[in-house]
């Protein structure tokens, strides 16, 4: 019956529904008149007028109660939903196919929708497919461009002119972080010492000063690592006022001075410690007295104390020998391919064998030294079967080229390592060389009779994982903060200028109040109403009590990941400075907040940070009959997290972040675009969820 | 050999007259021959005659380093037996390595302790006397 009437013209239903009505209403009438008639006889009139009047009554309310019921479920909440999937449509970038099961008794409505959502996805991934290409062309040249920026071994900075960061790539990162890393947006002087860059701004600031660069020496706050840098203005149309933001690069000196400042000391003690035997010697010699006894013993003495002194300060020298010479990682491998293919170009098969260790060396000057050796070993020493082989030993590596043929004299090597070498530098032999590298190289007979080899000792580095050098390969950016306006205040920022931290936490459990506590913590940074690639935060905790197995099930973590971890006080700490200035966004923000205020006093900071809340945001959205967990929510929205990723910290805030950047935009199109106006509709929905800013800070 | 039977004889290759004169009164102390060299273009000649139970060398040396020496007392099978003590005034790890490789039995850096460095003769002169 139902199935039928779906299937009729929408104006044929209303005006069957309505003449049901007026059906029903006729036919409780006549229910009344009938019954008040057949009570006639033994009530009288008042008594069937009553009843008559009460049947008719209560018949009516019940009638249109329950047409009311059957509106609000088919009509009203029906248009509420499809609203509100039109707008994700128009507003935000959902691309799935409308529903219309639950609007199937508003005739046409739900199909006429769903054309015209089709249309226009057509119509936008029409216009989407244009733009795409004009923005692949454009993100391949921002791709290389970035690429270049990162692999740039200098730290490389820019900043708008009120020393927010705009730009950084990996090594500036690496440089300025000490307890939490830089991030965009934030002042530059909260890292480096404030005096000196701005004493270089305002020098580069002066009119005769166009155009060029300025050197400084700053020292960061948070480390006191020593960074020389040089500033130049950014000659680019400005947005923010007449001043020009400006580009620095930073390279850490500290290495470099403490190196000077070593061998400046050494020499001090080399005279102070040298100096005073040398003149008790001659007094003592002067004075005739080694002739007797007790003079020979004092001489003794002296001279005892001074050769001890000499020995300790000869093995310090040795040890700081070569350290000023840039000693860049190497892999032994690459150098003895570069070996034999240099050996090669003089028409020498040169067999490698290298393994795969990390060299402390200056890779051009070795590669030059023993190609040579290779080259003299062949053409003075009849060497045949030349190889190459790179050993791990203790304490370092052992580089051996070994041949067939005699052992080779050493008087011979002592004349091929004081020839210069082709490297382009004046006075380079291989006795520099091996000096610079603090090493030597020798003669050996072979592991077989016929055979011979020449070794040479190398150091290891002492860099750590590869994983680390990776993580420094990056650039981050938004170059549209060099055009923004300076910040307001808060409640009229609009969204799309808020600095965002959505996170989330995973706990034991649900109950803070019966001593449940934080196990994970992630969070992304949003500027502009985007994510910033590359700032995450993340880290487990000890919660400091066991995880019982159901929370693991849930998260993934167990109590031996959580073991080396650090305990909430500090994490939160660290996710605190992160935070530090931007609005906290979360799905259920009161929940995880109070994991972190109960710990406030321990962390020595509070969370009072302004709050979105992505539950109510969807309410706002979606109005507060949907459901809004954060699966419901991303569904809606279009937003696909994969399995494995729900239920971790770092998953959620992934999927809370994309959710919000879609809430935006569908917000914008109920008019509401600044924080103030997004606050206040979200306390219309108190009675889901309580609002957690404090409403001194955040008044609606 | 019929010489090890005998007094061990002990030939000093360095060119500084001043240690070479103090370690010979050290160790004529010990009742032992002595020889002293101050070129190290004549040490492998002499080596060669006298057939020394030791040879203390030192490894700056004016025309042939002490490197080159040592090299070649190991290279002459018929030396085998004689005991190498390098002395070097600037012994870096490095230099001990290399010397060691090239055959030395023991390395001294100046300045040294003189009975640490008498000891280490004996104990030299004691393991070719023994070989």
């Amino acid at each position: 019956m139902l199935e039928r009437l779906a299937r009729l013209s929408l104006r044929l239903r209303v005006f069957l529904f309505f003449a049901a009505l007026a059906a029903g209403a006729l036919a409780i009438l006549a229910l009344g008149i009938w019954a008040g008639l057949a009570r006639l006889d033994e009530a009288g009139p008042e008594g069937a007028y009553t009843m008559t009047g009460l049947i008719v009554g209560f018949g009516l309310v019940a009638l249109i109660a329950w047409i009311w019921l059957m509106f609000d479920e088919n009509v009203a909440r029906a248009i509420d939903r499809l609203a509100g999937s039109l707008r994700a449509r128009a507003h935000a970038d959902v691309s799935h196919e409308l529903k219309h099961d639950h609007a199937i008794y508003l005739g046409d409505l739900a199909p006429a929708a769903r054309a015209v959502t089709g249309s226009l996805t057509e119509t936008k991934s029409a216009l989407a497919e244009a733009v795409e290409r004009e923005t692949t062309r454009l993100a391949i040249e921002n791709a290389r461009l970035q690429a270049l920026l990162a692999d740039v071994p200098a730290g490389v900075l820019l900043c708008a002119p009120d020393h927010q960061i705009v730009f950084y790539n990996g090594p500036a990162a690496a440089l300025l972080t000490a307890e939490h890393a830089p991030g965009l947006d934030r002042s530059l002087l909260d890292y480096l010492n404030p005096a000196p860059v701005r004493a270089a701004y305002e020098r580069l600031s002066l009119p005769e000063r166009a155009g060029t660069a300025t050197d400084l020496l700053c020292a960061t706050t948070q480390s006191g690592d020593v960074l020389a840098g040089r500033m130049r203005l950014l000659d680019l149309p400005q947005g923010r006022g007449d001043r020009p933001g400006y580009v620095l690069t930073l390279r850490d000196v500290t290495a470099d001075l403490a190196l000077h400042a070593g061998r400046e000391a050494l020499l001090e003690e080399v005279f102070e410690r040298v100096r005073r035997p040398a003149a008790n010697l001659q007094t003592v010699l002067a004075a005739g007295s080694a002739r007797e006894a007790q003079g020979r013993a004092a001489l003794l003495a002296e001279v005892e104390g001074l050769a001890a002194t000499i020995t300790d300060l000869g093995a310090r020298y040795d040890a700081a020998r070569g350290g000023w010479w840039p000693m860049a990682d190497t892999r032994s491998g690459e150098l003895a391919e570069a070996v034999a293919t240099q050996a090669g170009q003089a028409g020498i098969a040169l067999a490698v064998e290298a393994g795969d260790l990390r060299l402390q060396c200056d890779a051009f000057q070795l590669v030059a030294l023993l190609s040579h050796l290779a080259e003299r070993l062949v053409g003075e020493h009849e060497a045949h079967g030349l190889s190459l082989q790179v050993a791990a030993e203790e304490g370092g590596a052992l580089l051996s080229l070994s041949w067939t043929g005699p052992v080779l004299p050493v008087a011979r090597l002592e004349a091929w390592l004081g020839r210069p070498l082709e490297v382009g530098l004046a006075d380079t032999t291989g006795r520099s060389v091996l000096a610079a590298h603090g090493t030597e190289v020798w003669p050996e007979p072979g592991p077989r009779e016929t055979e011979a080899r020449l070794c040479l000792p190398l150091a290891l580095s002492a860099v750590g994982a590869p994983a680390g050098a990776a993580e420094t390969r990056r650039a981050v950016y938004d170059f549209d903060l060099l055009d923004r306006d300076p910040p307001g205040a808060l409640a009229e920022t609009p969204l799309t200028a808020l600095t965002c931290i959505v996170f989330d936490t995973e706990t034991t459990g649900l109950l803070p109040s019966s001593g449940d506590e934080i196990v994970q913590i992630a969070a992304m940074r949003m500027l502009g109403g985007r994510v910033v690639e590359g700032e995450a935060f993340e880290t487990l905790v000890n919660p400091g009590r066991s995880i019982p197995a159901v929370s693991t099930e849930v998260h993934g973590i167990t109590e031996a990941m959580v073991t080396d971890a650090p305990p909430i006080d500090i994490a939160a700490r660290r996710f605190h400075a992160f935070a530090e200035g931007a609005v906290l966004v979360a799905h259920n923000a009161p929940f995880d907040l109070e994991f972190l205020r109960r710990h406030e006093a321990g962390i020595g900071a509070r969370f009072d940070h302004p709050v979105l809340d992505t539950v109510l945001l969807s309410a706002v959205v979606f109005g507060q009959a949907q459901t809004h967990t954060l699966d419901a929510l991303t569904d809606r929205l279009g937003i696909t997290i994969p399995p494995e990723a729900r239920h971790t910290a770092m998953g959620d805030t992934i999927a809370t972040a994309a959710a919000l950047e879609k809430l935006i935009p569908m917000l914008a199109g109920q008019g509401i675009t600044t924080f103030g106006e997004a606050i206040a509709a979200c306390r219309r929905h108190a009675r889901l969820l309580k609002d957690v800013n404090d409403p001194e800070r955040v008044p609606a | 050999m019929t010489a090890h039977e005998t007094v061990p004889h002990v030939l000093i290759v360095e060119d500084e007259a001043n240690i070479a004169l103090a370690l010979s009164t050290v160790l004529r102390r010990e009742g032992w021959t002595l020889t002293h060299i101050d070129d190290g273009a004549r040490a492998m000649e002499a080596i060669r005659e006298a057939r020394p139970s030791l040879v203390l060398l030192d490894v700056m040396l004016p025309s042939v380093s002490g490197y080159e020496i040592c090299q070649q007392i190991r290279l002459d099978p018929d030396l085998a037996e004689t005991r190498i003590l390098m002395m070097t005034a600037r012994g870096t790890q490095m230099e001990r390595r290399k010397g060691l490789a090239l055959g030395a039995d023991a390395f001294v850096s100046k300045p040294f302790d003189l009975r640490e460095f008498v000891g280490e003769v004996k104990r030299l002169v004691g393991e070719a006397q023994h070989a």
